[in-house]
């Protein structure tokens, strides 16, 4: 903005002088920035010759004829993007669905739906894009995949998702006639595939009957829960008279399954559980045949009245209603269960009442706390045992069912965790490695120890007690997250131990332990998002204020710190505030120096620090500690940290055997193997080999299918080692082409160095910019003409203080 | 107090949010409201786009002297609105001209005053641009282009001084004419 903000000043000042006093002012005005004066002496001229352009409105007067008035619309035969619509097979409040064919790099036919006007396309493309890595990971027979999104020519954004052919929910049950245990199956299935998402970080938002259709498989019917990531990128609904009003014809339903927390003009912080009470509405619709309340008279009412009844009023228990009904109209409804209307009363009260009535508790805190939850409280009443919902419990008790309940969780794959801690692009993928051959190496051991030893007697061995508590710990730290109780969390780490390690005496020992770890991964858990959503609605004056608030115990074990500390740093990172990230960062190291991690993503805070002692110390550390690796993805991040400003001459035989193991390691074909190539060429062009630099360079700046927006991150900081390369190389045509262009994609995609908000990639965002003004200076040495965007870039960095030494040095030359 | 009123409320209050909420609201009702008149005109009639956002600020706000940031956002959903109306119906033309849809033309008895669909569309792109560097402007761009404000009155919805407001207007003429020619050249 500053850049042409100075371009227009110097250009309103110029127009108001005569013309032939111009060249002088120019001169005075732009010193020697031949780029600015060039920019300005252009409009100047343009200036000149627009004459009347744009003086006349583009509409002094508008037909008024009705046509002009309609949006344009789509239809079938026209093609949007690379998908061919075929026909319209569904329409609501919120857009119309089409059925379209998709014909490269996949001929497949898909859903696409086209979001009605009046949105801000361009936000709810950046909010789904913000989601896309969470959707992509999703993977689950019952949820349809989002695929992709993008604006159609009319502008309006579109969503395109598997092609799912089938029935609501509601409708499916009650034409199929199906009993209460046939719905009941089916609602368990929904549970799972909620359950899914939310391990992978994505919440729903939106779940009715008409986002979930039922298809038959081989005579099988099987749910499909759609719309997945659109909800929130289109804003999720918030009520107002008008929202609510005009999209009612069409949206019947909505109001019914709102949550109390979504009913809250200002809620900010809708997570898991609002999907839960979701949930809980759509098996009181299924159980019997009516929402908890009745979207008529909410809507009745008028919207205060409305958004009180939601938050406030107790619905009546499913059975109750039933007792409510009018004969014939209970009767019907008995029918479509097939029983007569005694019988489907009594199957409900009972424990189904309870179940139903803690999924819909207004206290979110009070509900299930997950939809695995829930389905494994149904799964109890088809077994006929007692269901938690009902009061009273106990925690044994409540041990013992769940446990007889062999509910298998699969062993951390932390790869929610990484999106959890949100270290960036590269730190997701490596948390996902990371875990996957952890995994491996346990076994292992497992497997060898109780090869050697009796079972019992290895359970006593120090060795796997000591694997046992770290497999509790790593259950604890990644799964942990998703349980919001401590019992909870307790009872499902102790099916962990059972089901993983088959040593179910161990469970008890490590309790207490586990109990401190949840709770304070609870707290940081609600810190983060309570930061993410500040941060969601910019409201970043609250995101200090908190940020400042944190308490870090010093007197506490030091341990215990360390998730609230990864938060904060994290927060810092992307605030902008690199010293205080880099603080938290190496406390973190203090606590535990085994944790590659931290010093990788401690490495480019340095870096942009100025503190270069600090970020070879910190090198020589990393390499002493891991450079032996074996692991290919450790090998790859501790490369790329130790090279993102020129290491020390000593350290470099050591970074480029890192560097080739994690090349060497990787199949071809892997998805992530331009980000390695990446790696490889920086390290190549560390070592001053700069063909083959180049040659990785060129390697890294493919694109990776479904993961477009993240390339991005690669490609700017590509182009800049390019840029280097091949100015190395005496190419200097093609080095200011690649480094303009790395500019260019920076400043178009990537968050500007000096915003609120560097995002939740700031990691590889840091690399970018480092590399840039490293860049920036190489290409200089020659060219005087300085990129104003740079000198932005430069002098932001300068404001910040980040570049201490360097700023004496720019004032000097001005 | 009115849906409009509250979201004002909201953005005053730095509810970034709120934002995202009064563009359809404003589009809907211009919508309406130019439905509404054409029920009562003659075919073949015009109104005026100014006059139309007036209308609607005043229907929607109920209150004529609210604070101007009020007004200032207001206006700029209602541009925004008004491009996309405007935008759209000049595609649509095009479209049809290109030989698209046999539909009955019932557009309009253009004014041969009145910008090309080629222009609008064209200035609509090169905006967007222009609105990536320099959003102040644009708005104001908007509002005198597709609202047809004056550009004293654009002045005073932005609350800018009517100097400022001139020479930002003389710099982004400039700076989209070069645009439109250089992406025509």
């Amino acid at each position: 903005m500053n850049a042409s903000n100075s371009e227009e000043t110097v250009f309103g000042a110029a127009l108001r002088l005569a013309p032939a006093e111009r060249a002088n002012y120019l001169d005075q005005a732009c010193g020697g920035d031949a780029a600015l004066r060039q920019r300005v002496e252009g409009l100047l001229n343009a200036y000149q010759q627009a004459e009347n352009f744009l003086e006349t409105p583009a509409a002094p007067t508008l037909p008024l004829a009705r046509t002009a008035w309609v949006p344009l619309a789509e239809k079938a035969g026209d093609k949007i993007g690379r998908y061919k619509l075929l026909q319209q097979i569904g329409e609501g409040g919120c857009g119309v669905v089409y059925m379209a064919e998709q014909e490269e790099p996949v001929r497949r036919r898909v859903a696409l739906k086209v979001i009605k006007l009046g949105m801000d396309t361009k936000q709810v493309i950046a909010r789904f894009e913000a989601e896309r890595q969470a959707l992509a990971m999703m993977d689950h027979p019952n949820i349809a995949k989002v695929f992709d999104a993008g604006a159609t020519e009319t502008g309006r954004p579109y969503f395109v998702m598997e092609l799912v052919r089938g029935v609501k929910i509601t409708d499916y049950c009650d034409e199929k006639k199906l009993p209460i245990r046939q719905r009941l199956d089916l609602f368990i299935q929904v549970c799972q595939a909620i359950q899914h998402a939310h391990q992978k970080g994505v919440i729903h938002r939106d779940i009715k009957p008409s986002n979930i259709l039922v298809t038959v498989n081989d005579g099988v019917p099987v749910p499909k829960v759609i719309d997945f990531g659109i909800a929130k990128a289109t804003g999720g609904q918030r009520l107002t008279d008008k929202t609510v009003f005009t999209a009612f014809e069409q949206f019947i339903g909505t109001p019914a399954y709102m949550s109390p927390e979504q009913a809250v003009i200002t809620s900010l912080d809708i997570d898991t559980r609002s999907d839960i009470y979701a949930l809980g509405v759509l098996l009181y619709e299924l159980l019997t045949g009516q929402t908890p309340f009745d979207s008529k008279q909410l809507l009745a009412v008028g919207l205060d009245e409305m958004r009180r009844t939601i938050r406030e009023q107790e619905p009546e228990r499913p059975s109750t209603r039933l007792s409510t009904l009018a004969d014939d109209k209970l009767s019907t409804t008995a029918q479509r269960r097939g029983l007569d209307s005694p019988k489907f009363i009594s199957e409900l009260r009972g424990d189904l009442d309870c179940v139903v009535m803690k999924a819909l508790e207004k206290d979110r805190a009070r509900r299930y706390e997950t939809a695995n939850g829930l389905a494994m409280d149904i799964q109890h009443h088809l077994n006929n045992e007692p269901v938690v919902a009902r009061p009273p419990s106990n925690l044994y008790r409540f041990q013992k069912l769940v446990r007889r309940n062999k509910l298998a969780f699969a062993a951390a794959t932390a790869v929610a965790a990484a999106l959890l801690i949100g270290f960036g692009v590269s730190t997701w993928m490596f948390f996902r490695e990371r875990a996957a051959r952890r995994e491996q190496v346990r076994l292992r051991e497992f497997a060898e120890a109780n090869e050697k030893k009796a079972r019992l007697e290895a359970t006593r061995s120090r060795r796997l007690t000591g694997l046992l508590k770290d497999t509790l710990r790593d259950f604890m730290r990644h799964e942990g997250f998703y349980f919001a109780s401590t019992e909870e969390a307790l009872v499902a780490a102790s099916d962990h131990i059972e089901t993983e390690l088959q040593a179910p005496e161990m469970a008890g020992e490590f309790e207490n332990d586990l109990k401190a770890d949840f709770e304070i991964n609870l707290g940081a858990l609600s810190l983060r998002r309570r930061l993410e959503g500040l941060m969601e609605v910019h409201n970043y004056a609250e995101v200090d204020k908190v940020l400042q608030d944190v308490s870090v115990q010093e007197s506490a074990s030091q341990a215990r710190n360390a998730p609230v500390l990864q938060v904060r740093a994290t927060f810092q990172a992307r605030r902008g505030r690199f010293r205080e990230a880099a603080r938290d960062i190496s406390k973190l190291i203090e606590i535990d120096r085994k944790d590659f991690t931290y010093y990788y993503v401690l490495a480019p805070l340095s870096a942009a620090n100025g503190d270069l002692p600090g970020y070879r110390q910190l090198c020589k550390e990393m390499l002493a500690r891991f450079g032996g690796t074996k692991d290919p993805s450790v090998a790859e991040r501790a490369a790329k940290a130790c090279s993102i400003v020129p290491p020390l001459e000593s350290d470099l035989n050591r970074i480029a055997q890192l560097a080739e193991l994690a090349v060497t390691g990787k199949e071809v074909g892997d998805n992530n193997l331009p980000w390695w190539q990446f790696a490889e060429g920086l390290v190549e062009y560390r070592r001053k080999h700069y063909e083959s630099a180049a040659g990785w360079m060129q390697k890294a700046l493919i694109p990776i299918p479904f993961r477009y927006s993240v390339d991005n991150y690669r490609f700017c900081p590509a182009y800049m080692v390019l840029a280097m390369t091949n100015y190395r190389l005496g190419q200097v045509d093609s080095a200011r082409a690649a480094f303009a262009k790395g500019v260019e994609l920076s400043e178009r995609t990537l968050p500007d160095f000096g915003s609120e908000d560097l995002g939740v990639h700031w990691y590889d965002v840091l690399i970018a910019h480092t590399l840039m003004l490293e860049a920036k200076g190489l290409l200089e040495e020659k060219t005087a003409a300085q990129t104003e965007t740079l000198l932005q870039h430069a002098l932001m960095l300068e404001a910040k203080g980040l570049l201490q030494g360097k700023a004496e040095k720019t004032a000097e030359t001005k | 107090m009115s849906d409009v009123a509250r979201i004002l409320n909201d953005i005053g209050r730095g509810d970034a949010r709120a934002a995202d909420e009064l563009l359809p609201l404003v589009y809907e009702e211009l919508r309406h409201l130019a439905a509404a008149k054409m029920a009562l005109e003659t075919p073949g009639q015009t109104l005026q786009p100014t006059a139309l956002v007036h209308e609607a600020w005043l229907r929607l706000t109920g209150d004529e002297n609210r604070r101007w940031n009020d007004r200032t956002h207001f206006f700029a959903a209602a541009a925004e609105a008004m491009r996309r109306i405007l935008v759209d119906n000049a595609r649509r033309k095009r479209a049809q001209r290109h030989g698209g849809r046999l539909v009955r033309v019932e557009l309009d008895n253009a004014n041969l005053a009145t910008p090309s669909d080629d222009q609008v569309l064209a200035v609509n792109e090169a905006l967007e641009k222009f609105a990536a560097r320099n959003k102040q402007t644009a708005e104001l761009v908007k509002l005198r282009y597709f609202v047809g404000l004056t550009l004293e009155e654009a002045a005073e919805v932005q609350g800018i001084s009517a100097t400022t407001a001139k020479r930002r207007w003389a710099y982004a003429r400039a700076w989209l004419f070069q645009e439109i020619r250089a992406q025509r050249s």
